[in-house]
């Protein structure tokens, strides 16, 4: 390919990576795609459309004029936000130089402007998408350049020959191709040097537009039944949880759920909670918020979870939760112990201590007995259908105790009735009783209503909590990936002597075992949340901790060295990994050294030779160079037929520098200065 | 030391060009041919003055000097010698022929037969003549001077790969201009080719021929040798490149050029200059047969444009 082709077809290809960059960042509108890239797809064809453009181009003034007017109107009242207006000014300078070019600089102009692309999407994304966009950027744009600078110089210093070599084949090598690849996994290298070791200041990038992913419904403090019919499809990731210091085998927490609000008014179609009032609770000295002390009933977990902007202020967590640290804002607990966090951020890192139930549990005699107040609002019902109450009686007839009829009722709800997500309502019959009589299917939240509602009937307090089962968990990034379908209902129900217990009533297991992610997808999805933890949410902390650890490490191989014993973090494995680094390292280094010994070592050049490439420098500003067997002497013939005036000093200077470069002569340090000076009037045209 | 050569070789230089009017760079050929150590091939038209240059340089060196005229008849004993029955000790003695000189002026050495000219071989390589298992060498310096006429076919033998791989320069002497061909009419070379006196003694000459291989030669000039002699083997114009023997002969050639020149260390243009007249005569054109009459000059032309291509040494 020639130096040309190679030029134009990676001017376009950055091009190409700099709009996917915007379309990432939701900075380029989907309806728009087509018609850019046909715009740009047709300015490959320049010179054939240039014809019919010339029409347009003659009047560029005018354009610029009108583009000028446009756009300052643009920022200022049409556009989203400031930089939606820079990224509209971005797309016409990149059409306009797209139609226009006519030299080198334009095209260099072209490589800037995919550059800027590059920047304004970085303000917005924080995707994992924009890490390959811009790999592909550097190692695009470090070829480019190279090839950029093989054309510069061509026309620079051969104007006559520049067309002829930019169109050889020759010039495009993989040996400058891998210099090229080189240069750039380097400087990808350097800059993610850069961006570990660089102290981070304050918060994220500037909210220049914020943008929300989907919203979540049913995580309000109202919520209509049926609400999660919608999301119950959808596979989007709402959080990540990750379980810094739990069980070697998270599967085995069957029963794991992320608690988000829960409600205790039911009008019969709608929950609802009745006292709106939360307290602001305080942190204590480390950062952490406290909520509650822990019984002693089950394990302590620690969740480190990471939150999509899902348009919620709930802090998802398990139940019981102990405290929260979150890096800033308030937190706000409710009466029903939901917790929240206003958030100004588009994502969410906080983390979180709970203690978890035991699945089977003995009365523990702990929690604070209800209040009267309390009771009546967690055995609040609607008006209800006699059926309603009579088939709780009729479940639990056999054991009438609280914490038995709860279990027997929701084994009833279990075994009974069959999970769907269509919802297909009776018109003109009560949901619940639809649900519980006529159609007997439904979603969690029918499941958990008619639970509430049936335990309710029995005196026993209950209520209805909104959040997300457990997730599937990720081998590859060791963390639980929760997403929209596992959106889940479940009641709480108070026991005495028991205090609030989870009762789920769902029979979800056979319905879930079919949403299993393929790797390819856990391995990506690990990826990003990689990316996430590292990158995008890489803050002084981090900093802090990375830099402690290094030095605690350094430290412990210094005193493990000392000792006698130098022992390997991960044992074997570690050493063995170690070991290999340490001869990949060597046997690269040789080959380099070999590589560098084989090829041919460049000659030490004597000053002089310095002197008479400068005059040949000189010389060249004035047309005049060397040809490839042309000798030095011969070359200082045709100068002193060509540039009499300088004659002298030429052949003075080859002759000196032949003496040098073939006699091996001495020549003095003074006399070497004055042909320095010499040699830098040669380019100088006399008149 | 140096300069004392230098003087030398000027004098030499003004003594020939007195003899060969107005051709200042076949003079040099000349003498850079003899301060190689090399065999000298002149070939021209006739009367151009081949044998004016050759019996000019003989005349300024106060050696003994010998000219054969090659003809078709001539036998290998007419040059080497022979040994001969001596009646009174009755034993053969040898009696050396013409070739037992300093120099050796083989006129028209192409109009003899391939065996006459194929007994000087060993002569030109190895400065000896074995005849009759006796090896008897031959006086120092020595050096043969043939001339050749390229456009006589008849009755001529045109000269071996092998026997012309032994000649250090191949050396055309063309038509001189206008006003030194009046210089001619008048009579100038004529009378100076008499009044020629030696110069140069045989210790001076074997002396200048020491210094010659003393000259430097820088270690990116040797490569730019190679790159030469490597074109000539690859390029797809010639069926035979030029031969070690020939590589080495450039480089000598070079290092006499320079020391000529007045300089102790060889430069790219020595061996640029000196290609065409050190390898012209040792490469084979493809179709030569078919071009006999060409093909030297054809390969002047394809070494010419080799030259162009080959990076010089900066």
């Amino acid at each position: 390919m020639s130096v040309r082709l190679a030029f134009q077809l990676c001017t376009y290809l950055l091009i190409v990576d700099g709009l996917a960059a915007l379309a990432l960042a939701g900075l380029l509108e989907p309806a728009w795609w087509p018609f850019i890239i046909l715009v740009v797809m047709a300015s490959w064809l320049h010179e054939a459309v240039r014809a019919r453009v010339s029409a347009v181009v003659q009047h560029r003034h005018l354009i610029t004029i009108l583009a000028v007017g446009f756009f300052a109107l643009d920022l200022l009242y049409l556009a989203e936000s400031l930089l939606d207006g820079f990224v509209h000014l971005l797309l016409f300078a990149l059409l306009y130089k797209l139609y226009t070019r006519r030299t080198l600089r334009d095209s260099r102009d072209l490589l800037l402007l995919s550059f800027f692309m590059l920047v304004a999407a970085s303000a917005l994304t924080v995707s994992v998408g924009f890490l390959l966009i811009l790999i592909v950027f550097l190692l695009l744009g470090t070829w480019t350049f190279v090839l950029y600078h093989v054309m510069w110089e061509a026309e620079k210093n051969a104007p006559d020959q520049a067309a002829a070599l930019i169109e050889s084949r020759d010039l495009v090598t993989p040996s400058l191709l891998g210099l090229s690849v080189a240069a750039a996994v380097a400087s990808l290298l350097l800059t993610a040097l850069f961006f570990v070791v660089i102290p981070r200041v304050g918060q994220a990038a500037l909210p220049l537009r914020a943008r929300l992913g989907q919203m979540v419904t049913g995580f309000s403090d109202r919520v209509e039944l049926g609400s999660f019919g919608t999301i119950q499809t959808d596979a989007s990731v709402v959080m990540r949880v990750e379980l810094p210091d739990g069980p070697a085998d998270p599967e085995g927490l069957e029963s794991l759920r992320w608690r988000g609000v829960a409600f205790d008014h039911f009008s019969g179609r709608e929950w609802s909670v009745t006292n709106v009032e939360r307290r602001m609770l305080p942190r204590n000295p480390g950062g952490q918020i406290s909520l509650a002390r822990p019984r002693g009933t089950g394990y302590l977990i620690t969740q480190e979870i990471y939150l999509e902007p899902i348009g919620t202020e709930v802090l998802f967590a398990a139940p019981r939760l102990l405290g929260v640290t979150v890096s800033s804002g308030p937190v706000w607990v409710d009466a029903l112990d939901g917790v929240t966090s206003p958030v100004p951020r588009a994502r969410l890192r906080y983390r979180a201590l709970s203690e978890l139930e035991l699945p089977a549990r003995r009365p523990t005699g702990a929690g604070r007995p209800l209040s009267d107040e309390e009771r009546a609002r967690y055995l609040q019902l609607p008006l209800l259908s006699p059926r309603v109450r009579a088939l709780a009686r009729e479940v639990t007839r056999q054991s009438p105790e609280p914490w038995p009829a709860a279990l027997r009722l929701t084994h009833y709800l279990q075994t009974t009735l069959r999970y769907s997500l269509e919802l297909q309502r009776t018109p003109g019959v009560d949901p619940l009783e639809d649900f519980l009589f006529v159609s007997r299917s439904g979603n969690c939240e029918y499941f958990a209503t008619s639970l509430a509602v049936l335990l309710r009937t029995l005196d026993i307090p209950a209520r209805v909590v909104n959040g997300f089962q457990r997730g599937e968990w990720n081998p590859y990034g060791g963390y639980f990936t929760v997403r929209q379908w596992d959106a889940h209902s479940w009641v709480e129900a108070w026991i005495p002597g028991r205090g609030w217990v989870t009762l789920d009533p769902s029979p979800r297991a056979d319905f879930d075992s079919a949403r299993a992610s393929s790797t390819n997808f856990q391995y990506l999805d690990a990826l990003r949340m990689r990316w996430h933890r590292y990158v995008v949410n890489w803050s002084l902390g981090d900093q802090l901790r990375t830099s402690l650890t290094v030095r605690e490490q350094a430290l412990a191989w210094r005193r493990a060295f000392l000792a006698g014993g130098l022992s390997f973090p991960g044992g074997k494995r570690g050493a063995a990994i170690a070991v290999g680094a340490v001869l990949g390292l060597a046997a690269a280094l040789f080959l380099w050294r070999r590589g560098v010994a084989l090829a041919p070592l460049p000659v030490r050049r004597p000053a002089t030779v310095w002197v008479y490439e400068r005059m040949l420098r000189r010389l060249a500003r004035l047309g005049l160079r060397p040809g490839r067997g042309e000798t030095a002497r011969e070359f200082c013939l045709r100068v002193a037929a060509g540039l009499p005036e300088v004659r002298a000093t030429v052949e003075e200077i080859t002759r000196v520098y032949e003496a040098v470069r073939f006699g091996g002569a001495a020549v003095a340090a003074d006399e070497l200065a004055r042909l320095g000076r010499l040699a830098a009037t040669c380019g100088v045209p006399r008149g | 030391m140096f300069m004392a050569s230098l003087e030398l070789i000027r004098r030499l230089e003004f003594n020939v060009a007195r003899a060969l009017v107005g051709k200042p760079e076949v003079v040099r050929l000349a003498v850079i041919g003899l301060l190689a150590r090399g065999h000298l091939l002149i070939e021209d038209v006739p009367g151009v003055g081949k044998t004016t240059l050759a019996h000019a340089l003989a005349k300024s060196l106060g050696v003994s000097f010998q000219r054969i005229q090659f003809t078709s008849d001539l036998l290998p004993s007419d040059i080497l010698g022979v040994s001969i029955y001596d009646g009174k000790t009755g034993e053969f003695v040898f009696k050396p022929g013409p070739l037992f000189s300093n120099i050796v002026l083989a006129d028209e050495i192409n109009r003899t037969t391939p065996k006459t000219q194929s007994s000087l071989l060993e002569a030109m390589n190895e400065y000896q003549v074995s005849l009759d298992h006796h090896t008897y060498p031959l006086p120092r310096p020595f050096m043969v001077l043939a001339t050749q006429n390229p456009l006589e076919y008849q009755g001529t033998h045109p000269l071996p790969e092998s026997q012309l791989d032994r000649f250090l320069l191949k050396i055309r002497i063309g038509y001189p201009d206008r006003n030194d061909e009046k210089e001619i009419l008048k009579g100038a070379g004529a009378t100076a080719l008499e009044q020629i006196e030696p110069v140069l003694s045989a210790q001076e000459v074997t002396d200048l021929q020491a210094a010659t291989e003393k000259v430097r030669v820088e270690e990116s000039l040797l490569d730019y040798v190679m790159a030469i002699v490597g074109a000539t083997r690859g390029s797809p114009l010639l069926a035979l490149g030029v031969s070690p023997r020939g590589a080495l002969a450039l480089l000598r050639a070079s290092q006499a050029r320079a020391l000529v020149d007045g300089r102790e260390y060889v430069v790219p243009d020595d061996i640029k200059r000196l290609a065409v007249p050190a390898l012209a005569h040792r490469v084979l054109v493809r179709a030569r047969l078919e071009r006999a009459a060409g093909s030297e000059l054809e390969a002047d032309a394809i070494i010419d444009a080799l030259l162009q291509e080959i990076p010089v040494p900066r």
